[in-house]
């Protein structure tokens, strides 16, 4: 029927399809004020911690731990929660599943401004860490824990949206996830056989990959085996159970 | 391509869909068979529950099917969904929009689905949009917001398009609008597989009806053929027939008087309609509220639907005086 021109080649569609659905995404995110404020503005303010932490590895170390909890939990894990939770609830995501593209690119798209979001504010971090002479030891390891958080809270999200009936729900569903996320915070305060238990915990392996770049002593290995296990889990679980379109 | 012949576009064999599992299981589609030719209009009658939708959305892809199989230019709609959607429109009964984009945004996220996207301005212009492009789209009447997801459906080009209940809460000038769409798109060769209630757009539009009942196809053809079977009717109030001889033979079925209204079913419409003037002119009879109507999608529509509630209600309750058949 068409007289257009040929269609690019498949793994070019897919970019411009994830692309044009992340910018529109991005638009919606920025023009609602409640959405605005938590996903993008409060994530910046715990970087206050880190221009207070003064000169030792492990206080700097802490404060940039709760700078990407924050960063982790609302752009990313909440604000994607929310987003394909709503957007199912409008039947969006049905009117979406009718175009050419497939299921990841839909959800890839939903997840991609706030783990922008949430890099961003880590890079911040590590400038702001810097100008007050605590660079990390490793930017590489810092990059890759921002980059793993981050994937894993989409993924948790995700997981966390197939079994979530509607927007006012999300906001009971998502306390297990936000229940073991903050754990990760409260560990170094907890007897040594509880700490053993948090590092299992999403929260507890980030935690300890976040303080990694600032000299902590903590199992690297099982920390990136944690969130591996967690995001992998979460991701087959999500692939059995999403849901595309409100219960009847 | 797996399809015989080329020409048909969609074709469904022995199609089932069932909702829930066990004992709560229920089938909703019942071994549907169906051929769409390219360049035709297919229109999917029936009431509501009678399994429309959810045949639908088994040949959009949205779903798979419990049993049967389904073709889509040659492919599978469920496992070749991104190769079948490069070529499909799909106007979904009921979806939604973020209210928060434009139209014209809207559109951009649309086009960045759809490989042959045309240009945004002419799908909006098409449907009397443009003037809305940068008006966001949840201060859009309910009509405005339709016939923007027909610009979304139609914004490909094309082979196949899938219109569920196109016509839900658009003003006459719009459904017209969109009437002349889908006939050219028709006549560029695109095979339309359309939903309904307003059957006055099926009969208009449709080269082909496939009227549904209770999950099956109950009656197919042409809108010609639908209704060849059924009588046409002549009515008048029954008031005329006070202190006038009987009705002589017409040509009739039967007779029906039902709420003082005489209807007359045959298949000779000329011949007994002549016969009946000719015996009110010789009786100085004056026949009020003269009818005379030619066999209509609606009344087989109704025939179809009635087979049940008939059943339902034989050996009821329906007063003597309200309704009397006289059988020819």
């Amino acid at each position: 029927m068409s007289t257009t021109a040929a269609p690019a080649p498949t793994q070019t569609r897919a970019v411009g399809r994830v692309l044009g659905l992340s910018r529109a995404n991005a638009t919606l995110m920025v023009r609602n004020p409640l959405t605005l404020a938590y996903g993008v503005v409060t994530p910046l303010l715990p970087l206050g911690f880190v221009a207070l932490s003064g000169s030792e590895d492990a206080a700097t170390g802490g404060a940039i731990s709760t700078v990407l909890m924050v960063a982790w939990l609302l752009p990313v894990y909440y604000n994607v929660l929310s987003i394909i939770v709503t957007r199912r609830d409008e039947l969006v995501l049905k009117r979406l599943r009718t175009g050419e593209a497939r299921d990841h690119e839909l959800l890839l798209s939903m997840c991609l401004p706030g783990v922008v979001i949430s890099l961003a504010v880590a890079a911040l971090a590590v400038v702001v860490a810097t100008v007050m002479g605590q660079a990390p030891g490793s930017l590489a390891t810092y990059g890759l824990a921002a980059i793993g958080g981050s994937v894993m809270c989409a993924a948790l999200a995700v997981w966390t949206a197939s079994w979530t009936r509607n927007a006012e729900a999300a906001q009971m569903t998502s306390l297990p996830v936000l229940t073991l996320m903050m754990l990760g915070t409260f560990a170094r305060a907890l007897p040594e056989r509880a700490q053993e238990v948090v590092a299992l915990t999403p929260g507890g392996a980030l935690d300890a990959l976040a303080r990694l770049s600032w000299g902590a002593d903590v199992d690297a290995l099982r920390a990136a085996a944690v969130v591996v296990v967690w995001t992998g889990a979460a991701l087959w679980v999500a692939s059995r159970s999403m849901r595309w379109e409100p219960r009847r | 391509m797996t399809n015989e012949d080329s020409s048909i576009a969609i074709s469904c064999r022995g199609v089932e869909r069932t909702y829930g599992a066990g004992r709560d299981a229920f089938t909703a589609v019942r071994g549907v068979d169906l051929d769409v030719p390219a360049g035709s209009i297919t229109a999917l009658l029936g009431t509501n529950g009678a399994g429309k939708t959810s045949t639908v959305e088994l040949i959009e892809g949205l779903a798979p099917a419990a049993a049967g199989e389904i073709r889509v230019l040659g492919l599978d709609p469920w496992r070749d969904r991104e190769a079948v959607r490069r070529r499909t429109g799909v106007l979904l009964q009921a979806s939604g929009f973020s209210g928060d984009l434009t139209v014209r945004e809207t559109m951009r996220m649309q086009a960045s689905l759809t490989s042959t996207a045309r240009p945004i301005d002419a799908a909006l212009d098409d449907l009397a949009l443009l003037d809305k492009a940068e008006t966001r789209v949840g201060q859009l009447s309910g009509g405005e917001q339709r016939r923007l997801d027909i610009a979304c459906a139609l914004l490909g080009d094309p082979a196949v398009l899938f219109l569920d209940e196109p016509s839900n809460g658009l003003d006459v000038e719009s459904r017209r609008r969109v009437w002349d769409l889908v006939a050219a798109l028709r006549d560029r060769g695109a095979a339309i597989l359309l939903t309904t209630h307003y059957l006055d757009e099926a009969q208009r539009l449709a080269d082909r009806i496939e009227l549904m009942h209770a999950g099956r196809i109950e009656r197919s053809g042409s809108p010609a053929d639908i209704v060849a079977d059924l009588p046409s009717t002549i009515s008048f109030a029954t008031s005329s027939l006070r202190s006038a001889p009987p009705l002589p033979d017409l040509g009739q079925l039967r007779v029906v008087e039902h709420r003082g209204t005489a209807t007359i079913e045959t298949h000779e419409l000329q011949g007994s309609l002549g016969a009946l003037l000719a015996w009110a002119s010789s009786h100085d009879v004056h026949l009020d509220e003269l009818r005379a109507e030619t066999a209509s999608l609606e009344r087989a529509f109704l025939a179809l639907t009635s087979k049940d509630s008939s059943s339902k209600d034989r050996g009821s309750s329906e007063h003597p005086d309200q309704t009397k058949e006289h059988a020819a």
